[in-house]
């Protein structure tokens, strides 16, 4: 059976067992991953964070010339605001359903935002997004999409994310891409091959890409890049490419998979291409897949050293580092930093799985002690942990950084950051001086007063973590 | 049925509710919804409006409710996340919202609450999905909860001022210059006599809304503050007094001479201060007239923005500043009635001049009308900065959403604020006036 037959794909808790809720020692989380059983955790204390229909409005906001339709309520296309403000040219729209819609079902308001959305902006494809509302009545998109798709000869894309039947916000990832292949990418595996290779890249900084592009240029590959500011047309060469080099191994993983799996693109194995060596590994991998072994080793050893220059005598040795960032991110940055001469004190990372027990097992040999934090979005949990680890820097890209740099330490943002390649290394590395050389603005703030009350911090971090009862 | 709407900015109601709840210290709201509501608060909404972010975080405590209570109910879950809030989070009040999910599985919010306060803790609640209502429903929703159950919850020991007046109507981040904005009025107020009780923004807390019942009056500063002011009525027979727009310039003179009036305060006092404040604003017009003319500052403009914002500036550019209103813009929705009454006095904005008003809060017809006019300077949301740079025009970005700016203290109110928005008016005039010839 084609696994793009349903709806949407397999939550990451059941297809990879991902946990989005864990602390403790990187051994304890290795072995863990060893067994076979893995029991989700639980938090009976809780804060705001991202659901897999904000991942999924991520994906859609560099899709060009589409129209987004998100059919909800107001708040839920919110988020499509701030896309807009930091640069996405899609156009957002809501259906706004009020409380008739919820019960009466509001199949005709969707069609007929579709059809004037068609007739003003004449897009090239129109995505449909689920949320709550849509999801609890389980109200009928798909005769919406196929009329119209029809009548108006328009790929009109559901997706039907929900904002709860996953803990993990990167299964709003696998919902998406799962529809773009479905709905834009043919039924089948193309009878031909053509001569490009797929870039797969995923809520990726453009500088991130362009870094990965003038990289690649090495090969003289032809490259699709998708889904990240791709048109309709790349999904559809994209099934028959000669393979995919994916920039991330954990957010474009469902992506590679099927498009491995269903329509016979080889997915090359990589890790991040992050720090000096990681991204001569990620080159690495792809020249074996090439047979262009020679040429990348060259490469990198003439960028390292023009890295190592670049550098002078930089060092983050007798730096105490905490790292907060998506999972694969995580892993690739501890790496660099430990590149650099730090000491990585802690990691929390968005989510753990089945993807990343590599790492873990690698991160046990070395440094076995390691704490591993898993979450997204607890404030509280972090803030508890690096009053403990008192670290002298912090890189992060979550929503909370005003929390953190309330504790006096010195943050740098990786969220507009690009950290890919090896001119990634020496911009990482600018704006750790930049941060390391003047803590004035974190004194100013650690006198704000904090949110939470003294005691808790008292308690174990993960006493309010507890495993879900089935 | 309603339209669907293109780049909405007016949130939903459980956004509105936050907005109000996080401008108040030490209150706690307790999202009782899925994970993803309060982060699209956060980056749809707070990070949106230059500079708001009062906890360092998205919203402090949610339930982030799963499949599982979709399915089973969420009840037990919201026990246990308004228990532990309690324990971790400092707040003097904790005020659970919901969402979209919650409502309609059913949860029993009352309920919760009262388990919540048979343990002591001062908990209340409101019931805020999404498709009850725009942002302006929640800010509503989230004033009637305080209003009603506060008294019921903590006893007040503070004595009340005499001369006290509660301020309604400015929706934290929806008037991205609230702080300042209200900071001005309160000045404004303390200098005929008056104690201001501003309710919102910096040191605003609990006490200063279990004041609200002793007030002498209330000022309502926008077509949403009248639900609270009718409520107040209802419940306290407070009088209250309305001034549908920000008052900018010398509207603070008029409001200054009806509050005066209408409370039998001192009005030689009222006059000197009046005095003082405009002589001082005219000082500041003229030592601004050599770039006034010399840029051509005169010129027709459009303005985007909430009501009382589109009321206020507009008549101060209109009444004082000589510009010519070509398209107003409002954009927060208001009930039919107000529309009307707000339509016939913004066409008649400058007699015989005319000037285009709609009501919208769709993006492609807001820029449809706004190219259309060709004004010679765009004022509204950042939204609005692309038809600017498509009509080759100065730019100002002073509704929400802003994305460009930072705004902590700023007002355009009173008239303090009126020399602020001249000074930022007149900086984004002298910047484009490369586009001078064109636009005159």
């Amino acid at each position: 059976m084609s696994p793009l037959r349903a709806k949407a794909p397999r939550s990451r808790e059941k297809r990879l067992d991902t946990l989005g809720a864990w602390f403790g020692p990187v051994s304890v989380a290795s072995q863990e991953f060893a067994g076979d059983e893995i029991a989700q955790r639980i938090r009976t204390f809780a804060q705001s964070s991202n659901d897999d229909l904000l991942y999924a409005l991520r994906i859609l906001s560099g899709i060009r010339n589409s129209v987004t339709v998100i059919h909800g309520p107001r708040g839920c296309a919110a988020a499509g605001l701030y896309h807009t403000a930091t640069g996405s040219n899609t156009r957002w729209i809501v259906t706004d359903l009020d409380e008739r819609d919820t019960i009466m079902g509001a199949d005709g308001k969707l069609r007929k935002s579709i059809l004037a959305l068609y007739h003003r902006y004449q897009p090239s494809v129109v995505f449909i997004v689920g949320n709550p509302v849509i999801a609890i009545n389980n109200d009928d998109i798909q005769s919406v999409v196929e009329e119209l798709h029809q009548e108006l000869e328009l790929p009109i894309v559901p997706v039907y994310v929900t904002g709860f039947s996953s803990q993990n916000a990167v299964s709003g990832y696998d919902t998406v891409l799962h529809s773009l292949l479905k709905y834009l990418s043919g039924k089948s595996a193309p009878t031909k091959k053509n001569e490009t290779f797929n870039l797969l890249s995923v809520a990726e900084h453009p500088n991130d890409r362009k870094e990965a592009l003038n990289l690649l240029a090495l090969f003289g590959l032809e490259l699709n890049i998708v889904p990240d500011d791709s048109t309709i047309e790349l999904f559809r060469s994209a099934v028959a490419a000669k393979a995919s080099i994916p920039l991330c191994p954990d957010a474009p993983e469902y992506l590679g998979l099927i498009l491995q799996e269903k329509y016979g693109v080889p997915l090359i194995k990589v890790s991040r291409p992050v720090g000096i060596e990681g991204t001569g590994r990620w080159l690495k991998s792809i020249a074996a897949f090439l047979g262009k072994e020679s040429v990348a080793e060259e490469l990198h050893t003439r960028k390292a050293a023009e890295t190592a220059r670049k550098l002078g005598d930089f060092s983050l040795q007798g730096i105490k580092v905490y790292i907060s960032l998506s999972s694969s991110n995580a892993f690739s940055v501890l790496d660099l930093v430990e590149e650099l001469g730090g000491e990585v004190t802690g990691l929390t990372i968005t989510h753990l799985d089945r993807l990343h027990v590599r790492h873990l097992d690698e991160l046990t040999t070395r440094n076995p002690s390691l704490q591993i934090h898993v979450s997204d979005g607890q404030a509280f949990e972090e803030v508890s942990i690096l009053r403990k680890l008192s670290p002298d820097l912090y890189l992060g890209d979550s929503t909370h950084l005003g929390q953190v740099a309330r504790l006096g330490i010195p943050v740098v943002s990786l969220e507009s950051l690009a950290l890919v390649g090896y001119s990634g290394v020496v911009r990482l590395v600018r704006r750790i001086k930049t941060a390391l050389a003047n803590g004035s603005y974190e004194l100013a703030l650690a006198k704000a007063a904090s949110p939470y009350h003294e005691a808790w911090f008292r308690r174990s971090h993960n006493w309010h973590i507890k495993q879900e009862v089935k | 049925m309603s339209h669907h709407l293109e780049a909405s900015r007016n949130s939903c109601a459980l956004h509105g509710a936050l907005q109000l709840f996080e401008a108040i210290d030490g209150v706690v709201p307790v999202i009782h919804s899925t994970s993803g509501c309060g982060v699209q608060h956060y980056l749809g909404v707070t990070r949106l409006s230059g500079g708001n972010d009062t906890f360092g975080s998205p919203p402090v405590s949610s339930s982030n409710i799963t499949q599982k209570h979709v399915v089973f109910g969420g009840g037990s879950r919201l026990r246990e996340q308004l228990k532990n809030t309690v324990k971790v989070v400092q707040g003097e009040l904790y005020a659970i919202v919901t969402g979209c999910s919650t409502e309609m599985v059913g949860d029993d919010i009352p309920a919760m609450a009262r388990e919540g306060r048979d343990q002591e803790w001062p908990v209340i609640y409101t019931n805020t999905p999404g498709f009850g209502g725009d942002i302006h429903h929640g800010y509503h929703l989230a004033l009637k909860a305080l209003i009603e159950q506060l008294p019921d919850i903590l006893k007040s020991r503070e004595e009340i001022p005499s001369g006290l007046v509660n301020i309604w109507g400015i929706i934290p981040n929806q008037d991205p210059f609230w702080r300042g904005n209200l900071q001005e009025l309160g000045r404004l107020l303390e200098g005929i006599g008056l104690v201001p009780n501003l309710l919102l923004g910096n040191g605003q807390n609990v006490a200063s809304w279990q004041q609200v019942p002793g007030a002498l009056l209330n000022l309502f500063i926008s077509p949403w503050g009248e639900f609270p002011a009718r409520l107040l009525e209802e419940r306290y027979a407070t009088p209250s007094i309305i001034c549908e727009g920000v008052p900018v310039g010398n509207a603070a003179s008029i409001l200054l001479r009806r509050l005066t009036d209408r409370l039998e305060l001192d009005p030689i006092r009222t006059e000197e201060f009046i005095t003082r404040e405009e002589s001082r604003l005219n000082q500041q017009f003229a030592r601004l007239a050599d770039s006034y003319y010399r840029a051509g500052f005169q010129r027709e403009f459009a303005l985007v923005g909430e009501s009382a914002q589109v009321i206020g500036i507009g008549e101060f550019l209109v009444n004082s500043f000589g510009m010519l209103p070509r398209t107003l813009v409002i954009t927060d929705n208001p009930s039919e009635s107000i529309q009307e009454a707000l339509d016939s006095r913004l066409m008649a904005i400058l007699p015989g001049y005319c000037t285009d008003v709609l009501f919208s809060e769709d993006q492609s017809e807001i820029h449809d009308v706004v190219r259309a006019g060709q004004p010679g300077i765009i004022l509204g949301s950042s939204l609005e900065q692309e038809v600017a740079v498509e009509l080759g025009v100065p730019f100002l970005a002073l509704s929400f959403p802003l994305f460009d700016r930072i705004v902590l203290e700023r007002a355009y109110a009173g008239y303090r604020g009126a020399a602020a928005l001249l000074e930022d008016l007149g900086s984004a005039m002298l910047a484009g006036s490369k586009y001078i010839n064109e636009a005159s």
